[in-house]
């Protein structure tokens, strides 16, 4: 394998995983529209999510067939997420037209 | 005479057991090198995650679904969930897998008895997080959280000056949906995290007996993705079901 993290750096990016989910809770407390909880939580989400797979998933020393595996699935959520969001969100722009 | 005995002769365990499952040091036939081993191994647990995100990923949408169609509701019913033990929870499954990567590390050394105490705690620490999940499903089934056996509609239809939310019925509905999906995600994945205990305590015995070396520790290194993955989930499982709406300090 590649080569390795020192042990510090490890609890490193433990510290930032706990500051994050700290901040990410202190948001929810800020009164604001449901939909800034929703993009900061996602926001916070990712930025845990891109460390735990870098570091301790150590993807980052990973064999290029791995990042295929993690691009194929961030590719395939992206499609899940936004397709289906499209949908939902928009159908109440276009008026009921039935027949059309 | 164990059972392993009464059912194989020694020649048939010699080829069964002894090869396949303790001494895979010794690269095997298909494989060019040890290197190309290890990356098959791990390649194959990657693609099991990836049909993992599928699995969850369908779940999280779901939830973002109701949100698009009701958000007063979800974010109604988002707020009466305990996002304190949900928080805690989280830096429980973020230590584990701090424990877990700095096995996989020591692992990499052949410090054993590193690596079996590291295994062990970030076990207890799973351990931990089913109990304080037990605990807030307790507080969930006092707190009338359970649509279709313990939920109260007319809690949730009372006017906000009565300490309801002051839904209609329709909208009580989906927050019905939602605790479905509350208990669905964290009961999947509650058994993602029970699964990973279990595996992760068998990766301990077979490195007190001395199966793993240096050379070789695919299996932890494997296991240890396995269990990262079951942390992502949970971080994204926190502003998904506890933080929707706005919490406020006194109360709720």
């Amino acid at each position: 394998m590649a080569p390795e993290q020192s042990v510090k750096s490890y609890v490193a990016v433990l510290i930032a995983l706990v500051v994050l989910t700290f901040a990410t809770v202190a948001f929810s407390f800020l009164p604001l529209p449901g939909a800034w909880h929703v993009a900061s939580g996602m926001l916070v989400g990712a930025l845990k999510a891109s460390l735990v797979v870098l570091f301790f998933m150590h993807a980052i020393r990973s064999p290029r067939i791995t990042w295929c595996v993690i691009a194929v699935s961030i590719f395939f959520i992206v499609i899940l997420f936004s397709l289906t969001l499209a949908d939902i969100t928009t159908r109440s722009l276009l008026p009921y037209m039935p027949g059309h | 005479m164990s059972l392993k005995d009464a059912l194989f002769t020694p020649e048939e365990q010699e080829r069964l057991f002894d090869h396949t499952f303790l001494q895979r040091e010794q690269l095997e036939e298909q494989y060019a090198s040890l290197e190309q081993q290890h990356e098959a191994a791990a390649f194959g647990m990657w693609v099991f995650l990836a049909t993992e995100v599928m699995f969850f990923g369908t779940l999280f949408i779901s939830v973002y679904v109701y949100r698009a169609k009701s958000p007063e509701a979800v974010e109604a019913a988002s707020v009466h969930l305990n996002w304190m033990i949900g928080g805690i929870n989280t830096l429980v499954l973020l230590v584990s897998s701090l424990l877990m990567a700095l096995a996989v590390h020591y692992a990499g050394h052949g410090d054993r008895r590193r690596v079996v105490r590291l295994l062990v705690g970030t076990a207890l620490l799973g351990v931990l997080f089913l109990c304080l999940k037990g605990v807030e499903y307790y507080i969930d089934y006092v707190e009338n959280l359970i649509p279709g056996w313990k939920f109260n509609t007319q809690e949730w239809m009372a006017p906000k000056s009565a300490g309801g939310e002051g839904l209609s019925e329709e909208q009580v509905g989906f927050v019905q949906i939602f605790l479905v999906l509350y208990w669905t995600m964290t009961g999947f994945h509650a058994l993602h995290v029970t699964i990973g205990i279990v595996v992760v305590l068998i990766m301990a015995v077979l490195t007190a007996r001395g199966h793993y070396s240096a050379k070789y520790y695919t299996p932890i290194d494997v296991t240890g993705l396995y269990w990262h993955f079951v942390d992502l989930v949970w971080i994204f499982l926190l502003p998904t079901l506890y933080l929707l709406g706005t919490h406020h300090l006194t109360g709720g």
